[in-house]
């Protein structure tokens, strides 16, 4: 806060997204002292069984649920996750687009409703305008017709793409993917993970993917972090996840090979 | 949001055994603060906006005014008309002994414009929209998409709340308005087809009991009413806080508040202007 009460970024920070020693949410702690960074236009992996705790982690970085301790960072902007001021947590929202693992369409609005509204309430563009984003960036992600459809007339893939065009249509610094292959059969996951890298080389933001599914890892250049317990039992590059001889990394490790 | 984390609040004291009045106190505040944010976001729809603007909430208004209103129409006339009628039998038969049948049209009249018009409407919305507007809610709360408008610094209040509450305060006037013409003919045919009155004696009571301020009162009521039900809907729902296994509570409980706030808000209003001098 400045002497004259304006939210301004902190310092530069060359990561899209930082993490640093988080513990909670309060009431029942599940994860403990988990620090990550995504660094500008780069993209960071964490792996985790179900009920690691990686919902969780997207929900406390997003201040959804208020943590015990620790920082978050958007795009340098930089809020207490055990106390985080509204005003300041709204301005570092606002550099972020979310996919939920359930997508999260608003179910009562259209297709075209759903990504135009971050535009009607965050932009100053017409309707005509904020109408032709949207419906480019639904194309982008490969929804081209029917956009007048709601959500609960597609399908999981399409639902998926579409909460995606809504996590990017303010162009966020950083995108957060809890479960992108959640519910999605194989080559509907392999279509969904195309078409997130051709729109993350395109918009360049940083990625936060969480998963249980390893081939995240290998497909994606990309830190590691893995999840167990709730706390972060590796963290590194692809290699070091591969030599890691930790029960919990070896699991999925392993997984893959089985695989 | 801070809607959102007060229920979250009243249901932590819940769990923890503090006892039915910190609930109660909890639902109330939680109520009194949806009212005003729904009453600033609904100040400033009416608000004059840039015809250029994009309109996802208006948009909504009138795709809940087809559901919540439209929807509603055959089950409010059919209602009304026999409402009309049962109202017409039972008066005729209490003034029958003194000679008096056709005062019945008098009762009927004033009875149907200030009470059973807006109190009937209001009950048969509320048993077809409140549990409705509660489990979607809860629903979409246990879904996760209140979570996300949250996180694209939308006011959940604006875009899901107030397009339900601005439906409901146009549609149960309009809902009352027709409920009143229907029962008014309801009453012509019990008392002109079952008890043989002519229909100018009836047109006749009518007029000389049917005043335009009785009509005012049971719409300024229906306003009212669907105030409440969409605002203790809407709260009911929100409550639900990501717990799937609650939505089915939520929305049973959205029915029995409404209809508790429907009857005691008639109640204060019914002793406000009927016992202060000057206003009846």
């Amino acid at each position: 806060m400045t002497g004259t009460g304006q939210l301004v970024p902190n310092a530069p920070d060359t990561a899209a997204l930082r993490v640093d020693d988080v513990t909670g949410p309060r009431g029942a702690p599940l994860l403990r002292n988990v620090a990550l960074s995504v660094p500008r236009g780069g993209s960071h992996v964490v792996l985790g069984p179900m009920h690691s705790g990686k919902s969780t982690l997207v929900r406390l970085v997003l201040g959804l649920d208020r943590a015990v301790s620790g920082t978050v960072t958007i795009d340098g902007m930089s809020f207490d996750a055990a106390y985080a001021n509204e005003d300041r947590l709204r301005l570092a929202r606002r550099r972020v687009g979310v996919v939920f693992d359930s997508s999260a369409l608003v179910s009562r609005l259209t297709l075209l409703e759903n990504v135009m509204l971050p535009l009607a309430e965050h932009s100053t563009v017409d309707a005509k305008r904020a109408r032709e984003t949207a419906a480019a960036l639904l194309n982008d992600v490969g929804v081209t017709r029917d956009l007048d459809r709601t959500p609960d007339e597609l399908t999981r893939l399409d639902r998926r793409r579409a909460a995606l065009a809504r996590a990017l249509v303010l162009e966020p610094a950083a995108l957060l993917i809890d479960e992108p292959g959640n519910g999605l059969d194989p080559h509907a996951a392999s279509e969904l993970d195309e078409t997130l890298r051709a729109l993350h080389e395109r918009y360049g933001c940083g990625i936060l993917i969480c998963s249980q599914e390893v081939r995240y890892a290998f497909h994606w250049p990309a830190a590691v972090s893995v999840l167990a317990n709730g706390r972060i039992v590796e963290q590194g590059s692809l290699d070091e996840l591969l030599n890691s001889r930790h029960e919990a990394v070896r699991r999925f490790v392993d997984r893959r090979g089985a695989a | 949001m801070r809607q959102a984390s007060v229920a979250a609040d009243a249901d932590a004291s819940a769990e923890h055994g503090s006892g039915s009045f910190t609930q109660l106190g909890g639902r109330f505040i939680s109520r009194g603060r949806l009212a005003l944010r729904s009453a600033y976001w609904l100040a400033s729809l009416l608000a004059p906006q840039p015809p250029d603007r994009p309109t996802p909430v208006t948009a909504s208004v009138t795709r809940e005014l087809d559901v919540l209103g439209f929807g509603a129409i055959r089950l409010v006339a059919a209602s009304a008309l026999l409402v009309g009628l049962i109202t017409i039998f039972q008066a005729a038969y209490q003034l029958a002994p003194y000679g008096a049948e056709v005062v019945s049209t008098r009762a009927l009249a004033w009875f149907v414009a200030r009470e059973i018009g807006p109190i009937v409407v209001a009950i048969l919305v509320v048993a077809r929209s409140a549990a409705s507007i509660a489990g979607e809610f809860a629903s979409m709360a246990a879904n996760g998409e209140i979570d996300a408008l949250r996180v694209m610094g939308l006011d959940p209040v604006k875009y899901l709340v107030v397009p339900k509450l601005a439906a409901l305060i146009i549609a149960l006037p309009t809902l009352t308005a027709i409920a009143i013409l229907l029962a008014v003919i309801g009453g012509w045919l019990g008392m002109s087809v079952v008890l043989g009155y002519n229909t100018g004696l009836y047109l006749e009571q009518l007029h000389e009991s049917l005043a335009i301020r009785d009509v005012g009162v049971g719409l300024a009521k229906s306003i009212l009413f669907a105030s409440i039900i969409g605002i203790v809907a809407a709260d009911e729902g929100l409550r639900v806080n990501r717990r799937v296994s609650a939505i089915g509570g939520a929305a049973t409980r959205s029915v029995v508040y409404c209809l508790l706030g429907v009857l005691g808000a008639d109640t204060a209003v019914n002793a406000f202007v009927y016992y202060i001098p000057g206003l009846t």
